[in-house]
């Protein structure tokens, strides 16, 4: 991997490369990488008789998402280790752990910035995080405040406003909305903290939002079992706060940085230039499109790490015949949410 | 006649009982045929197919064959006194066999089941209620099924304290939670801990089954795994190939499985990914890994080189096996440890399994089954004999 993947891609575009035609033959020379570097991932191919030359994006090996959480998956050596991503984990069991070096560390924050740069512009905009100060100090950082840092980045004079308790600080929210309210400013959060937060405010008085963008995602468990959707979160902020714009955005800790937005027009999230996606069914066959299934996702930014191509526990379609302008660029495709957990049967156990 | 505090009754009454009567008494087997009757009787039965399993196995007809078979007119024996069962927490029906024992047996019994609010556990406890209200009222001595909080170790202390026998279903971790507590000093432990199964298969005697016979075999085999999702502790892991033509042997048996499978099995999502994971972590740690034979992900077969005695460490779950070939019955001896509990077989007569047992006084396997059989539970178990366990042995001169 000797040229940055961000450079190649900016070229593809450049000479008008379509991602078609780009996109596999990237995810060939990925593999091979990961294969040449990691000897678990190396072991996976041999024994499923791997052929290295495959460009069928069907065809790429796929690894479960929840394997980062039983192994430590690198291509590097650990010398180079810059940062570990870890994610929260379902109750009782133990976190993935994403390693990354610096060039994949890089590589994540400028794809991120491409990405985030359709919605936001080219300038930094001031930045309303509703989290608390996640305060890093080691190099192991949990999804959620990797997040944090990473959208960070293209905000300026950043304000948290949950305090210690995870409740708003109100002040801090009028003062911030007073000083840059009446021009364009950015909100981040999880979808579950953004969802008590502004619930929690509508009982207190009227706060303008009108030029916030609101972007937010993660936290699905606790959204679900609230059962509401998304449209109707959505049309009840802009209803209440006014909000200029809210999106939601699909990523994985697995792959940080090439993150899924929704579009604008069809709502349905969207594959970027660094991204793509297919359906698979039970038996980890390719669906067709319109059909429900679990999600399997590619990246072109993990180099330290074998996470490419991940098979995820999520179930959701890929759009059909989405005549979205949006599409022009890939698939678009909708997340149902957690496929619900198998109740583990046998004698083992008497929890 | 203690009454418990801080639990949920859900069937009996709320005063802790320690009495004792001679084994497979008459009022008892047709206290469980009754609520056999009821179970089958059951309006959406077909939806559990474990509720139809208990209710199959509770028959009178069924139980009177236990007493046949362990019933010694020559010998005295009564029930030990209280029995205090801890239930699994993932196998709805389990409670009742071990209720089975612990009352054909001649003993009190508490049952403590898990917190998870299974249908089978409502349906089951609520019609044993409507039998202890009704004809059998005597019995309310002898059943008391309960539920509380694991955190509430007080209680499975005091509940310890007064027993004179405990069943400690649930694998190592609770048995060695349960143990903690302290049991009167002439009480007994039953404790069920992790166990490995296995199976032996005679290739040549298979290849010799009418396509009919074998086809009946593999659904037996599923059987013996897939109904639990491979977790039951006497469903098999490793297969081990005994012959020649081994090649033709396993690609028919391991293909008719996987059409029984596509018929019978539902594998939802979260399962199947993790189902791929553990195959995954599987060829990236295990070295002792051959080659890989996927059957569209219902199915694995992995073969292994070297039999080890690691192999009980090889599990699979829903559907996800490790294979070996061996020559003679003698290399069971290489995998021979304490955690291997049941040996499934097919094409061997008894006398030759009898023989190894024998010959080579093996530290495992505690049942030998034909396939089918593996999770037929009985009153030998895990290499207890349940019903002596369970009763006093009175001797008289």
């Amino acid at each position: 991997m000797k040229q940055n993947i961000i450079k190649r891609i900016e070229g593809y575009e450049k000479i008008g490369v379509v991602k078609k035609s780009f996109f596999p033959e990237e995810l060939k020379k990925l593999t091979k990488h990961h294969f040449n570097k990691s000897k678990e991932y190396k072991k996976l191919l041999i024994y499923n008789k791997y052929d290295l030359n495959n460009v069928k994006l069907n065809k790429f090996p796929f690894v479960p998402t929840s394997l980062f959480k039983e192994i430590s998956l690198k291509s590097i050596k650990d010398n180079k280790i810059y940062k570990i991503l870890t994610s929260s984990g379902t109750s009782g069991s133990a976190p993935s752990k994403i390693y990354l070096d610096r060039i994949n560390a890089q590589n994540q924050t400028i794809a991120l910035s491409k990405i985030m740069t359709t919605i936001l512009g080219d300038q930094r905009l001031p930045m309303l995080i509703i989290d608390q100060n996640p305060n890093v100090t080691t190099n192991t950082f949990s999804a959620r405040v990797a997040a944090i840092n990473g959208f960070s980045f293209f905000g300026t004079d950043h304000e948290y406003i949950l305090d210690s308790n995870g409740k708003i600080n109100k002040n801090k929210l009028r003062t911030f909305l007073n000083k840059y309210g009446s021009t364009k400013f950015f909100v981040f959060g999880f979808t579950s903290y953004v969802h008590k937060c502004f619930f929690e405010l509508i009982k207190v008085s009227k706060y303008d939002f009108s030029q916030g963008i609101l972007l937010h995602g993660g936290g699905w468990k606790k959204m679900e079992s609230k059962k509401i959707s998304n449209q109707l979160f959505k049309k009840y902020l802009i209803k209440n706060f006014n909000f200029k714009e809210v999106i939601d955005y699909y990523g994985m800790v697995e792959q940080t940085g090439s993150i899924f937005l929704e579009c604008k027009y069809c709502l349905n999230f969207m594959t970027s230039y660094y991204s793509d996606i297919l359906i698979r069914d039970k038996n980890l066959n390719i669906v067709e499109n319109g059909k429900k299934g679990l999600i399997q996702l590619f990246s072109l930014l993990p180099t330290s790490y074998p996470g490419h191509s991940i098979l995820t526990e999520d179930i959701g379609e890929i759009v059909k015949n989405n005549s979205c302008e949006c599409s022009n660029i890939g698939k678009s495709f909708k997340v149902h949410g957690r496929s619900t957990n198998s109740e583990l049967r046998g004698c083992s156990d008497t929890i | 006649m203690k009454k418990l505090k801080n639990i949920k009754i859900l069937a009996g009454d709320d005063k802790t009982y320690n009495n004792v009567r001679l084994p497979f008494e008459e009022k008892s087997l047709n206290f469980f045929n009754e609520l056999s009757n009821k179970i089958s009787n059951y309006k959406h039965i077909e939806k559990y197919p474990d509720l139809s399993s208990v209710a199959f196995f509770c028959r009178k007809a069924n139980l009177i064959n236990f007493k046949n078979k362990y019933l010694d007119n020559n010998q005295i024996r009564i029930g030990r006194g209280l029995v205090f069962h801890i239930a699994p927490s993932n196998a709805p029906t389990n409670f009742l066999y071990s209720l089975i024992f612990g009352l054909l047996t001649g003993n009190s019994n508490i049952i403590k089941i898990s917190s998870k609010n299974y249908d089978q556990v409502k349906i089951i406890c609520a019609l044993i209620n409507e039998l202890l209200k009704n004809r059998y009222k005597n019995l309310n001595k002898f059943i008391k099924i309960i539920q509380y909080d694991n955190s509430q170790e007080k209680v499975t202390k005091e509940i310890s304290q007064m027993s004179d026998a405990r069943i400690i279903w649930g694998g190592d971790k609770t048995v060695e939670k349960i143990k903690k507590f302290e049991i009167k000093p002439n009480a007994v432990d039953i404790s069920f801990a992790d166990r490995y199964s296995i199976c032996v298969i005679n290739s040549k005697k298979f290849l010799s089954l009418r396509l009919e016979e074998k086809k009946l075999l593999v659904n037996k085999f599923y059987n013996d795994t897939f109904t639990l999702d491979q977790n039951g502790c006497s469903s098999p892991h490793l297969i081990l190939w005994y012959g020649a033509n081994l090649k033709k042997v396993k690609e028919i048996f391991w293909s008719l499985l996987a059409n029984v499978v596509k018929k019978r099995y539902n594998l939802i999502e979260s399962a199947a990914v993790n189902k791929y994971m553990l195959l995954c972590k599987s060829l990236m740690q295990n070295n002792n890994i051959k080659d890989l034979k996927i059957y569209n992900n219902s199915l694995y077969t992995l073969s292994i080189k070297k039999l080890r005695n690691d192999v009980t460490n090889y599990k699979g779950q829903w559907g996800y096996f490790y294979q070996y070939q061996i020559k003679n019955l003698k290399e069971l001896k290489k995998i021979d440890t304490k955690k291997i509990q049941t040996l499934t077989y097919f094409g061997f007569k008894k006398s030759e399994l009898k023989k190894i047992i024998l010959n080579y006084q093996l530290k495992g396997v505690d049942r030998i089954i034909p396939i089918g059989q593996a999770l037929d539970l009985d009153f030998i178990w895990d290499g207890y004999d349940i019903y002596s366990f369970l009763t006093r042995a009175i001797d008289i001169k």
